[in-house]
Protein backbone atom coordinates (compact mmCIF):
# COMPACT_ATOMS: atom_id res chain seq x y z
CA UNK A 1 0.00 0.00 0.00
CA UNK A 2 1.61 3.09 -0.97
CA UNK A 3 1.00 6.82 1.34
CA UNK A 4 -1.38 7.98 -1.56
CA UNK A 5 -3.53 5.28 -0.90
CA UNK A 6 -3.77 5.46 2.51
CA UNK A 7 -6.72 7.65 3.56
CA UNK A 8 -6.12 10.67 6.03
CA UNK A 9 -7.61 9.01 9.51
CA UNK A 10 -10.63 11.59 11.01
CA UNK A 11 -9.88 13.57 13.41
CA UNK A 12 -10.12 10.36 16.21
CA UNK A 13 -7.28 8.63 15.03
CA UNK A 14 -5.10 12.13 15.79
CA UNK A 15 -3.36 11.17 19.05
CA UNK A 16 -4.05 14.06 22.01
CA UNK A 17 -0.70 14.38 22.69
CA UNK A 18 1.35 17.56 23.40
CA UNK A 19 -2.25 19.20 23.25
CA UNK A 20 -0.40 20.93 26.83
CA UNK A 21 1.91 22.68 24.60
CA UNK A 22 1.10 25.83 23.33
CA UNK A 23 0.76 25.95 18.95
CA UNK A 24 2.45 28.23 17.40
CA UNK A 25 1.15 30.74 15.17
CA UNK A 26 2.05 28.27 12.28
CA UNK A 27 -0.49 25.57 13.82
CA UNK A 28 2.89 23.14 14.65
CA UNK A 29 4.35 22.77 18.51
CA UNK A 30 6.91 24.91 19.61
CA UNK A 31 9.03 22.03 20.80
CA UNK A 32 9.34 20.36 17.52
CA UNK A 33 9.56 23.27 15.70
CA UNK A 34 12.32 24.20 18.34
CA UNK A 35 14.09 20.62 17.58
CA UNK A 36 13.61 21.08 13.61
CA UNK A 37 15.42 24.85 14.13
CA UNK A 38 18.01 22.92 16.27
CA UNK A 39 19.02 20.44 13.97
CA UNK A 40 19.04 22.66 10.91
CA UNK A 41 22.08 24.94 12.51
CA UNK A 42 23.48 21.50 14.10
CA UNK A 43 23.77 21.20 9.96
CA UNK A 44 25.95 23.68 10.07
CA UNK A 45 27.87 23.00 12.63
CA UNK A 46 28.59 19.46 11.51
CA UNK A 47 29.52 20.76 8.32
CA UNK A 48 32.29 23.11 9.79
CA UNK A 49 34.45 19.84 11.18
CA UNK A 50 33.66 17.88 8.41
CA UNK A 51 35.39 20.91 6.31
CA UNK A 52 38.09 21.17 8.63
CA UNK A 53 39.02 17.64 8.49
CA UNK A 54 38.39 17.80 4.64
CA UNK A 55 40.89 20.90 4.64
CA UNK A 56 44.06 18.72 6.42
CA UNK A 57 43.10 15.50 5.42
CA UNK A 58 45.42 15.31 2.07
CA UNK A 59 48.40 18.16 3.69
CA UNK A 60 51.66 16.81 4.09
CA UNK A 61 52.80 16.28 7.80
CA UNK A 62 53.68 13.28 10.00
CA UNK A 63 52.09 10.07 10.30
CA UNK A 64 50.41 7.95 10.98
CA UNK A 65 47.50 8.98 8.67
CA UNK A 66 44.13 8.13 8.73
CA UNK A 67 43.78 5.82 6.08
CA UNK A 68 47.12 4.01 7.90
CA UNK A 69 45.04 3.03 11.04
CA UNK A 70 41.05 2.87 9.90
CA UNK A 71 39.42 -0.52 10.05
CA UNK A 72 36.61 -0.40 7.69
CA UNK A 73 35.47 -3.82 8.56
CA UNK A 74 34.78 -2.74 12.74
CA UNK A 75 33.25 0.51 11.71
CA UNK A 76 31.18 -1.05 9.23
CA UNK A 77 29.38 -3.54 11.80
CA UNK A 78 29.10 -0.06 14.22
CA UNK A 79 27.56 1.87 11.26
CA UNK A 80 25.68 -0.86 10.93
CA UNK A 81 24.18 -0.87 14.08
CA UNK A 82 23.70 2.63 14.52
CA UNK A 83 21.82 2.52 11.19
CA UNK A 84 19.64 -0.27 13.05
CA UNK A 85 18.59 1.97 15.42
CA UNK A 86 17.20 4.13 13.63
CA UNK A 87 14.98 1.23 12.92
CA UNK A 88 14.22 0.91 16.38
CA UNK A 89 13.25 4.13 17.27
CA UNK A 90 10.56 4.53 15.13
CA UNK A 91 9.05 1.14 15.75
CA UNK A 92 8.99 2.43 19.59
CA UNK A 93 7.61 5.71 18.08
CA UNK A 94 4.66 3.48 16.37
CA UNK A 95 4.57 1.32 19.50
CA UNK A 96 3.21 4.88 21.13
CA UNK A 97 0.89 5.71 19.13
CA UNK A 98 -1.09 2.58 19.60
CA UNK A 99 -0.57 2.77 22.81
CA UNK A 100 1.19 -0.65 22.97
CA UNK A 101 3.90 0.36 25.77
CA UNK A 102 5.33 -3.02 26.11
CA UNK A 103 6.42 -2.44 23.27
CA UNK A 104 7.86 0.98 23.91
CA UNK A 105 9.97 0.17 26.41
CA UNK A 106 11.70 -2.72 24.41
CA UNK A 107 12.00 -0.55 21.66
CA UNK A 108 13.12 2.60 23.39
CA UNK A 109 15.53 0.06 25.53
CA UNK A 110 16.89 -1.48 22.29
CA UNK A 111 17.71 1.74 20.15
CA UNK A 112 19.47 3.06 23.88
CA UNK A 113 21.76 -0.36 23.74
CA UNK A 114 22.23 0.07 20.01
CA UNK A 115 24.06 3.20 20.79
CA UNK A 116 25.89 2.27 23.38
CA UNK A 117 27.21 -0.35 21.19
CA UNK A 118 28.16 2.41 19.02
CA UNK A 119 29.74 4.18 21.83
CA UNK A 120 31.54 1.23 22.74
CA UNK A 121 33.00 0.56 19.40
CA UNK A 122 33.66 4.15 19.10
CA UNK A 123 35.50 4.01 22.40
CA UNK A 124 37.89 0.83 21.42
CA UNK A 125 38.52 2.02 18.16
CA UNK A 126 40.01 5.17 19.38
CA UNK A 127 42.04 3.38 21.93
CA UNK A 128 43.48 1.24 18.82
CA UNK A 129 44.32 4.52 17.02
CA UNK A 130 46.06 5.59 19.77
CA UNK A 131 47.98 2.38 20.30
CA UNK A 132 48.87 2.80 16.63
CA UNK A 133 50.25 6.58 17.55
CA UNK A 134 47.10 8.38 15.84
CA UNK A 135 46.36 10.74 18.24
CA UNK A 136 44.59 13.86 18.94
CA UNK A 137 47.89 16.15 18.70
CA UNK A 138 49.98 14.23 16.41
CA UNK A 139 48.85 15.97 13.17
CA UNK A 140 46.41 18.08 11.86
CA UNK A 141 44.42 15.43 10.24
CA UNK A 142 44.25 13.94 13.67
CA UNK A 143 43.29 16.58 15.53
CA UNK A 144 40.09 17.38 13.04
CA UNK A 145 39.86 13.45 13.13
CA UNK A 146 38.98 13.11 16.99
CA UNK A 147 37.07 16.45 17.44
CA UNK A 148 34.51 15.92 14.42
CA UNK A 149 33.85 12.03 15.39
CA UNK A 150 34.48 12.79 18.94
CA UNK A 151 31.81 15.33 19.17
CA UNK A 152 29.68 12.95 17.03
CA UNK A 153 29.63 10.30 19.87
CA UNK A 154 29.15 13.36 22.63
CA UNK A 155 25.88 13.31 20.70
CA UNK A 156 25.16 10.20 20.16
CA UNK A 157 25.65 9.81 23.88
CA UNK A 158 23.09 12.51 24.97
CA UNK A 159 20.89 10.77 22.79
CA UNK A 160 21.31 7.56 25.13
CA UNK A 161 20.83 9.59 27.98
CA UNK A 162 17.68 10.47 26.71
CA UNK A 163 16.30 7.53 25.66
CA UNK A 164 17.09 5.93 29.04
CA UNK A 165 15.11 8.97 30.43
CA UNK A 166 12.37 8.09 28.10
CA UNK A 167 12.94 4.13 29.19
CA UNK A 168 12.46 5.43 32.61
CA UNK A 169 9.45 7.04 32.56
CA UNK A 170 7.73 3.99 30.14
CA UNK A 171 8.30 1.79 33.00
CA UNK A 172 7.54 3.87 35.62
CA UNK A 173 4.00 4.49 33.35
CA UNK A 174 4.26 8.25 33.41
CA UNK A 175 5.21 7.85 29.22
CA UNK A 176 1.50 7.38 27.25
CA UNK A 177 0.02 7.59 23.89
CA UNK A 178 -0.74 11.63 25.18
CA UNK A 179 3.25 11.83 25.27
CA UNK A 180 3.97 10.58 21.96
CA UNK A 181 5.16 13.75 20.33
CA UNK A 182 7.97 13.58 23.46
CA UNK A 183 9.00 9.94 21.96
CA UNK A 184 8.94 11.82 18.39
CA UNK A 185 11.08 14.86 18.86
CA UNK A 186 13.34 12.43 20.79
CA UNK A 187 13.11 10.45 17.60
CA UNK A 188 13.94 13.54 15.50
CA UNK A 189 17.02 13.98 17.27
CA UNK A 190 18.23 10.46 17.74
CA UNK A 191 18.00 9.96 13.91
CA UNK A 192 19.48 13.36 13.00
CA UNK A 193 22.75 11.42 14.76
CA UNK A 194 22.43 8.61 12.37
CA UNK A 195 22.30 11.07 9.05
CA UNK A 196 26.00 13.16 9.92
CA UNK A 197 27.07 9.44 10.45
CA UNK A 198 26.18 8.69 7.29
CA UNK A 199 27.75 11.70 6.20
CA UNK A 200 30.74 10.88 8.37
CA UNK A 201 31.20 7.14 7.45
CA UNK A 202 30.94 7.93 3.80
CA UNK A 203 33.30 10.91 3.53
CA UNK A 204 35.77 10.44 6.61
CA UNK A 205 36.22 6.74 6.09
CA UNK A 206 35.50 5.57 2.64
CA UNK A 207 35.85 8.21 0.35
CA UNK A 208 39.95 7.31 -0.84
CA UNK A 209 41.90 10.63 -0.20
CA UNK B 1 -9.67 3.22 9.37
CA UNK B 2 -11.14 5.15 11.80
CA UNK B 3 -12.14 2.23 13.90
CA UNK B 4 -11.67 1.62 17.30
CA UNK B 5 -9.13 -0.41 16.89
CA UNK B 6 -6.87 2.21 15.91
CA UNK B 7 -7.68 4.78 18.01
CA UNK B 8 -4.90 4.86 20.28
CA UNK B 9 -4.72 7.89 21.65
CA UNK B 10 -8.30 7.67 22.82
CA UNK B 11 -8.91 4.44 24.29
CA UNK B 12 -5.31 4.28 25.92
CA UNK B 13 -6.28 7.68 27.99
CA UNK B 14 -8.46 5.59 30.19
CA UNK B 15 -5.68 3.48 31.62
CA UNK B 16 -4.96 4.18 34.91
CA UNK B 17 -1.71 2.68 34.83
CA UNK B 18 -0.46 1.38 31.89
CA UNK B 19 2.48 -0.59 32.88
CA UNK B 20 0.34 -2.94 34.80
CA UNK B 21 -2.35 -2.81 32.57
CA UNK B 22 -0.45 -2.48 29.27
CA UNK B 23 -2.84 -1.52 26.14
CA UNK B 24 -1.94 -4.94 24.84
CA UNK B 25 -3.42 -6.90 28.02
CA UNK B 26 -6.28 -5.16 27.49
CA UNK B 27 -8.87 -7.19 24.96
CA UNK B 28 -11.32 -4.27 25.20
CA UNK B 29 -8.86 -1.60 23.73
CA UNK B 30 -6.72 -4.61 21.59
CA UNK B 31 -4.91 -1.28 20.57
CA UNK B 32 -1.49 -3.26 19.96
CA UNK B 33 -0.80 -6.26 17.80
CA UNK B 34 -1.03 -9.65 19.10
CA UNK B 35 -0.45 -13.15 17.88
CA UNK B 36 -3.40 -13.64 15.98
CA UNK B 37 -3.55 -10.45 14.76
CA UNK B 38 0.14 -8.81 14.80
CA UNK B 39 -0.05 -8.90 10.39
CA UNK B 40 -3.01 -6.95 10.16
CA UNK B 41 -2.46 -4.25 12.94
CA UNK B 42 1.38 -3.91 11.61
CA UNK B 43 -0.45 -2.69 8.19
CA UNK B 44 -2.87 -0.40 9.94
CA UNK B 45 -2.10 3.39 9.37
CA UNK B 46 -0.95 4.73 12.70
CA UNK B 47 -2.70 7.68 14.18
CA UNK B 48 -1.35 11.28 13.49
CA UNK B 49 -0.22 13.71 16.03
CA UNK B 50 -1.57 16.86 16.53
CA UNK B 51 -0.59 19.07 13.30
CA UNK B 52 0.59 16.34 10.99
CA UNK B 53 -1.13 16.10 7.72
CA UNK B 54 -0.96 12.28 6.85
CA UNK B 55 -0.13 9.29 8.49
CA UNK B 56 3.31 7.81 9.45
CA UNK B 57 4.07 5.05 7.49
CA UNK B 58 3.40 1.41 9.09
CA UNK B 59 6.19 -0.51 10.78
CA UNK B 60 5.98 -2.88 7.58
CA UNK B 61 7.23 -0.07 5.62
CA UNK B 62 9.55 1.29 8.62
CA UNK B 63 11.53 -2.58 8.09
CA UNK B 64 11.34 -1.99 4.41
CA UNK B 65 13.16 1.01 4.72
CA UNK B 66 16.12 -0.41 6.77
CA UNK B 67 16.75 -3.45 4.47
CA UNK B 68 16.83 -1.07 1.76
CA UNK B 69 19.43 0.85 4.21
CA UNK B 70 21.37 -1.71 4.87
CA UNK B 71 21.53 -2.79 1.07
CA UNK B 72 22.70 0.67 -0.10
CA UNK B 73 25.42 0.30 3.01
CA UNK B 74 26.67 -2.82 1.82
CA UNK B 75 27.44 -1.61 -1.57
CA UNK B 76 29.29 1.25 -0.16
CA UNK B 77 31.33 -1.07 1.47
CA UNK B 78 31.70 -3.12 -1.23
CA UNK B 79 32.23 -0.06 -3.32
CA UNK B 80 35.36 0.76 -0.86
CA UNK B 81 37.38 -2.63 -1.50
CA UNK B 82 37.28 -1.92 -5.42
CA UNK B 83 39.49 0.56 -5.18
CA UNK B 84 42.41 0.42 -7.34
CA UNK B 85 40.45 -1.87 -10.04
CA UNK B 86 37.44 1.45 -10.42
CA UNK B 87 39.00 4.58 -10.73
CA UNK B 88 38.80 7.28 -7.61
CA UNK B 89 36.63 9.61 -9.34
CA UNK B 90 33.83 6.95 -9.81
CA UNK B 91 34.13 5.46 -6.77
CA UNK B 92 33.52 9.04 -5.23
CA UNK B 93 30.44 9.61 -7.35
CA UNK B 94 29.21 6.45 -6.23
CA UNK B 95 29.70 6.65 -2.84
CA UNK B 96 28.40 10.18 -2.36
CA UNK B 97 25.16 8.99 -4.60
CA UNK B 98 24.64 6.53 -1.82
CA UNK B 99 25.10 8.15 0.76
CA UNK B 100 22.23 10.82 -0.34
CA UNK B 101 19.97 8.29 -0.92
CA UNK B 102 20.56 7.00 2.77
CA UNK B 103 20.35 10.67 4.11
CA UNK B 104 16.88 10.71 2.27
CA UNK B 105 15.61 7.90 3.07
CA UNK B 106 15.74 8.81 6.88
CA UNK B 107 15.02 11.99 6.88
CA UNK B 108 11.84 10.89 4.99
CA UNK B 109 10.78 8.62 6.42
CA UNK B 110 11.92 7.95 9.94
CA UNK B 111 12.23 11.50 10.58
CA UNK B 112 8.36 12.12 8.66
CA UNK B 113 9.51 14.61 6.66
CA UNK B 114 7.50 13.34 3.87
CA UNK B 115 4.53 13.03 5.76
CA UNK B 116 4.68 16.12 8.31
CA UNK B 117 3.91 20.06 7.78
CA UNK B 118 6.07 21.29 5.27
CA UNK B 119 7.49 23.97 7.26
CA UNK B 120 9.60 21.24 8.85
CA UNK B 121 11.27 20.18 5.57
CA UNK B 122 11.85 23.90 4.47
CA UNK B 123 13.37 24.80 7.89
CA UNK B 124 15.52 21.35 7.40
CA UNK B 125 16.55 21.69 3.76
CA UNK B 126 17.55 25.67 4.22
CA UNK B 127 20.08 23.95 6.92
CA UNK B 128 21.26 21.03 5.16
CA UNK B 129 21.70 23.37 1.85
CA UNK B 130 23.06 26.61 3.68
CA UNK B 131 25.88 24.01 5.07
CA UNK B 132 26.59 22.39 1.74
CA UNK B 133 26.97 25.79 -0.21
CA UNK B 134 28.84 26.98 2.48
CA UNK B 135 31.38 25.01 3.14
CA UNK B 136 32.00 24.23 -0.87
CA UNK B 137 32.99 27.26 -1.70
CA UNK B 138 35.12 27.61 1.49
CA UNK B 139 36.83 24.57 0.47
CA UNK B 140 36.70 25.46 -3.09
CA UNK B 141 38.62 28.88 -1.91
CA UNK B 142 41.22 26.95 -0.12
CA UNK B 143 42.22 24.86 -2.90
CA UNK B 144 41.17 22.09 -1.65
CA UNK B 145 39.36 20.01 -4.63
CA UNK B 146 41.70 21.39 -6.41
CA UNK B 147 44.86 19.20 -5.94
Amino acid sequence: MTMDQVAVPSEHDVVEAGHDAPATGMGVSNTKLAMWLFLSSDCLFFGAFISAYLFYRGRPQPGPHPADVYNIPFTSVTSFILLMSSLTMVLALAAILRGDYRRLRVWLLATALFGATFIGGQVFEFTEFYRQGFTLSKNLSGSTFFVLTGLHGAHVTAGIIWLLSLWGLATQGRLTSRDSERVEIAGLYWHFVDVVWIVIFTVVYLIPK
Amino acid sequence: MADESTTAGTATETDTDPVEAPADEQPGTALAPTEGTAPALAETPLPMLPGEVQPHPTPVKYVMIAAILVAVTAAEIGLYYLQGDVPDGLIIVFLLTFAVIKFALVASWYMHLKTDRPIFRRFFVLGVVAAISLYLIVLTMLHVFSG
